[in-house]
């Protein structure tokens, strides 16, 4: 059934970086340059994340009412919008993460296959 | 997700921070402050774009949903095209008829006159007129001092309009050198101004034109438009009116079309005060046009309230000055007579419509509501059918996560895709059907629908789409996710339930069947029975129309119609010919009291006493065939000179001259002034319309009375009898070229002129009546197949263990007549009440009549056993091994 597949394709890219978001906010209310940076800090400046999909992607995760936001100070005394986790959004760091790790091994069987079946797919 | 709670400004807000935020900590990374600021732009990356992303998400997030509903929806109606046709068909045959009868009864009901602020603008109606005067109509027409006083004395009302016809029908015009026929009136100076009419052309009437009766004339947009194709150099041509030459100084707005009771004026010109032009086309009364006549009330009023004047405090304001008006001229009331009392009406654009349509119109619209329901019921059965089929897919959409909100936004768009389409198409339909009624109902003026109609269709559509997306959803839910996991479609049927819904549909649909074809049944019938009745008169093979000469005396009148008569009856196929002032079967009587031996008759039991009168030619009663059972008919030989001669009918003499000879008895105008001797008794005969009672009548010899104007020629022919009218128009121009024929027609048709009403309340009920069995036939016939369909493997078990085609056919067969049973025990009682409704309309039929019932019941059962039919006989041809297989 089509609309079911097309939920779930664009479910799969911006999952990505929405598990990174959740995850990130796991240690606590954080605002969006601080998300943006803990991202690059953990992933040992692997990912880096582009900051105006960012903010959609926040913006998307409010509305889903995985993340709430409010205005607040930075500890360094600037005006900055908190993002922190709602009960929902726990619930889904734990069915994302089993998620992806279900997706990265799947990948990972496949990538570190050896042989020539590999080769030719 | 349907609600944005945050603004474009908050989100740019942080953005801002986001960037202050990461210089400063690249400033605590060692970078310097003017690098810093301009690395973390540049980390960003495209600000603008980031806000327009954000801005758009919501909007486009909603949009694509829909359009993605919207093509899947479509794409599953594509997939069924028998059912998305039947579907879109049969709600556009609903909606279509009720949005047809809907803009008629908008156009003849609810809608106001074209002008500005229609609401502050109200006709004036009186409760009757002082003793001593005649009117045209005892509620609606006031006489010319009336409007005189009201003008100079109402503070209350801004303005006060005065208009009547200059005919009865219509009136002669000549533009060219051809006759031709047009309505037209003569208005009050105030009457563009006061109403507030645009002039997209020249100018309007001004209180000017009316002092001086001025010879200019406003053109209607229609007639602009039909007779001058919208030459904008029409301005300044000469319209003969009457003979009188007439200038054209201006066309009124498109859609007003004049303040006369269900006509359209062509044309409007100033008061007028000389003989050619007098009111209603009537000749002189001893030498005084309706100006100078207090007696005569024929003028229609219209006013405008003053502006922060309510209707209450206007009509205090006015009454008193009414009621002295009243008897200007006239002298005082005489002792016990009651004023007539002044109130306002509502400026409705066709005033008096709803008397005579208003309750026909509003059965038919019930009626028509109720073939929207059978309609609704079977696209709603469809629907159920056809997703009793999805419910494998409902479930397993279901298993995959899709919550209810999404099967119901689906299935109501499915619904909405159906009913949008349906809508398109009954709009289209309505149009057409719009035009057609208007044609049957001989109503002038537009009955196209408009706004209000549109918004009409628009709620019926969307509470249609809302109801079919509801209705299937309940089963849709009802499969839950587990079904998917059951593999048999026929399983996934049977524990879905038999569809009671669907049973209850219909049942519900043959009882509202019954109604609709009862209904019809007895309009039918009214309608066959007044076109039968006899008229008294053999009316095959009669031609009439009016010829309005110039008249200078009255002898020369007469001899004009003498010479006009003889040269028709010259004419090859003509078999006589005669006159007559009053066209019969027009609708109009001259009704007045008539002395009868030197004094007004008396009457056993406080009877009427009123007689309707005519002013009849030679030959006239030979002509219309209507047997003469004593004395004689009118004869060319009776003239001015001869002995005054009156004949009467038998109704006349049975009340007034009971068991006498009525030969040879003198009988004549209530205040004596005219006597004439009885000298034949006619047969009773339908005079005025079709659906009348006898009532005493008298006639006048036309060439002995003192008048003479505008007279109907009635011809015999053989042959076709409108045939003869180019030959008769010739005869006439001979005369006087500028005399057109006026609204020549058969006397058969014009008689049915008077039946319009019924004749197109029954055509409709008739129409509506087969729409709902076709309706019926289908949804049944589609339901009982289905449920055949789905029976198939319980059909093959059956007959697998022995069980006969005969029971088989028994059992499909004995449902659709228990559900027959059920819908006409239900429908037979309602249509007791909508019979009791109709009964004012009918006519030789009771409510309760026998034929009718039964003939809706028998045709209902008939239907059902038909449409139960072929289903059983296809049960029956099962094969039950395969039947067996498909499980």
């Amino acid at each position: 059934m089509s609309t079911r597949e097309q939920n779930d394709r664009i479910a799969l890219l911006q999952g990505t970086l929405d598990l990174l978001i959740l995850k990130t906010l796991m240690w606590g209310p954080c605002h969006g340059q601080g998300i943006a940076r803990a991202i690059q800090r953990q992933s040992e400046e692997v990912l880096f994340v582009d900051h105006g999909s960012l903010y959609v992607a926040l913006q998307r995760l409010e509305e889903r009412k995985w993340i709430r936001a409010k205005w607040g100070v930075s500890e360094n005394n600037r005006k900055a919008r908190f993002y922190s986790l709602t009960e929902k959004g726990r619930e889904q760091v734990t069915e994302k993460t089993a998620e992806w790790r279900r997706l990265s091994r799947a990948m990972g069987l496949i990538v570190d296959a050896a042989g020539p079946q590999g080769e030719e797919a | 997700m349907w609600g944005r709670k945050r603004s474009d400004a908050d989100f740019a807000e942080e953005i801002k921070a986001h960037l202050e935020l990461e210089a400063e900590e690249l400033r605590r990374e060692g970078v310097n402050a003017e690098e810093a600021q301009w690395k973390a732009r540049q980390a960003f990356g495209n600000v603008a774009r980031a806000q327009e992303r954000f801005h758009l998400m919501g909007r486009w997030v909603r949009l694509e949903k829909l359009w993605r509903d919207v093509r899947f929806g479509m794409r599953s109606l594509a997939q069924s095209p028998g059912f998305t046709v039947t579907a879109v068909l049969t709600l556009a045959l609903g909606v279509g008829a009720n949005t047809a009868v809907f803009s008629v009864m908008n156009a003849v009901l609810l809608r106001s006159l074209p002008v500005a602020d229609a609401e502050r603008v109200v006709y004036l109606r009186t409760s009757g007129a002082p003793r001593g005067t005649g009117t045209i109509d005892s509620n609606q027409t006031f006489s010319y001092p009336v409007y005189d006083e009201l003008r100079r004395q109402s503070k209350g009302l801004a303005a006060v309009m005065a208009y009547v016809p200059l005919s009865a029908s219509k009136v002669g015009v000549r533009i060219g050198s051809q006759p031709e026929e047009a309505e037209g009136d003569m208005v009050s100076g105030s009457y563009f101004s006061g109403l507030g009419v645009k002039l997209p052309l020249g100018r309007g009437l001004t209180e000017e034109d009316e002092q001086t009766h001025g010879a200019v004339a406003v053109l209607s947009y229609n007639y602009w438009t039909r007779r001058f194709a919208r030459d904008p150099h029409v301005l300044g041509q000469t319209l003969y009116v009457n003979g009188v030459g007439i200038t054209i100084v201006g066309v009124a707005g498109e859609g007003f079309e004049g303040t006369e009771p269900g006509g359209s004026t062509d044309f409007w010109i100033p008061l007028q005060s000389r003989a050619e032009l007098n009111a209603w086309g009537s000749p002189l009364e001893d030498g005084k046009a309706y100006l100078a006549n207090p007696t005569w009330w024929c003028l229609r009023l219209v006013a405008r309230l003053a502006p922060g004047v309510t209707r209450a405090r206007a009509l205090a304001q006015v009454q008193p000055v009414f009621q002295r008006a009243a008897y200007v001229g006239l002298g005082k009331p005489t002792a016990g007579e009651r004023a007539p009392v002044l109130s306002f009406a509502e400026a409705k654009n066709l005033p008096g419509f709803d008397e005579r349509y208003g309750k026909p119109l509003r059965i038919l619209m019930a009626m028509v509501g109720l073939v929207l329901v059978i309609a609704l019921a079977n696209v709603v059965m469809l629907l159920l059918a056809r997703n009793a089929n999805r419910q494998r897919e409902f479930a397993l959409r279901q298993a995959l996560g899709a919550g209810r909100g999404e099967l119901f936004r689906q299935l109501l768009t499915e619904s909405a895709l159906l009913v949008g389409a349906g809508g398109l198409l009954a709009w289209g339909f309505a149009l057409l059907a719009t035009r057609l009624l208007a044609n049957w109902a001989q109503i002038e003026s537009t009955l196209a629908p408009d706004g209000r109609v549109l918004l009409f269709t628009f709620a019926m559509m969307l509470a249609a789409s809302v109801l079919l997306g509801v209705a299937p959803l309940r089963v849709a839910l009802a499969s839950g996710a587990e079904q998917a996991l059951r593999t048999s479609a026929a399983s996934a049927h049977a524990s879905a339930g038999k569809s009671r819904t669907g049973r209850v549909l219909v049942a519900l649909q043959m009882a509202l069947c019954v109604v609709v074809l009862v209904g019809a049944g007895l309009l039918v019938q009214t309608l066959e029975n007044l076109r039968n009745l006899p008229l008294g008169m053999r009316v095959e093979g009669l031609v009439v129309f009016g010829v309005k000469p110039e008249i200078k005396s009255v002898p020369q009148g007469v001899a004009f119609y003498v010479n006009l008569m003889s040269k028709l009856r010259a004419l090859p196929g003509v078999e006589s010919v005669t006159v007559m002032i009053e066209r019969i079967g027009s609708g109009w009587s001259d009704n007045s009291d008539m002395q009868v031996d030197g004094k007004l008759p008396d009457v056993a039991d406080g009877g009427s006493r009123t007689v309707r009168s005519n002013v009849a030619g030679p030959d006239f009663f030979t002509t219309l065939g209507i047997p003469v059972l004593a004395g004689r008919d009118f004869k060319d030989s009776d003239t001015a000179t001869s002995p005054h001669v009156g004949i009467i009918n038998e109704e006349f003499a049975r009340r007034f001259l009971p068991n006498r000879n009525p030969l040879g008895h003198v009988i004549g105008s209530d205040d004596g002034r005219y006597q004439m001797t009885v000298v034949g008794v006619v047969k009773n005969h339908k005079y005025r319309s079709i659906d009348e009672a006898p009532i005493p009548m008298a006639w006048y010899e036309y060439a002995q009375i003192p008048v003479i104007g505008v007279m109907q020629v009635e011809m015999r022919v053989a042959g076709p009898p409108l045939a003869i009218l180019p030959a008769a128009q010739k005869v006439v121009q001979q005369l006087d070229p500028n005399l057109p024929l006026i609204r020549p027609i058969t006397q058969r048709a014009q008689y049915d002129t008077t039946i319009s009403g019924q004749i197109l309340f029954a055509r409709l009920a008739g129409f509506f009546g087969v729409l709902a069995v076709v309706l019926v036939a289908t949804g049944l016939y589609g339901t009982l197949a289905y449920h055949v369909n789905l029976r198939t493997a319980e059909i093959g078990v059956r007959m697998a263990v022995g069980a006969g085609r005969g029971q088989v056919v028994w059992m499909i067969l004995r449902q659709s007549l228990v559900l027959t049973l059920i819908g006409t025990a239900v429908g037979v009682p309602l249509a007791l009440l909508v019979g009791r409704a109709l009964s004012a309309s009918l006519y030789g039929v009771t409510a309760l009549d026998a034929i009718s019932y039964a003939g809706a019941v028998v045709l209902v059962g008939g239907i059902a056993l038909l449409a139960s039919g072929i289903p059983a006989s296809r049960a029956a041809r099962v094969d039950p091994l395969r039947a067996l297989r498909v499980e």
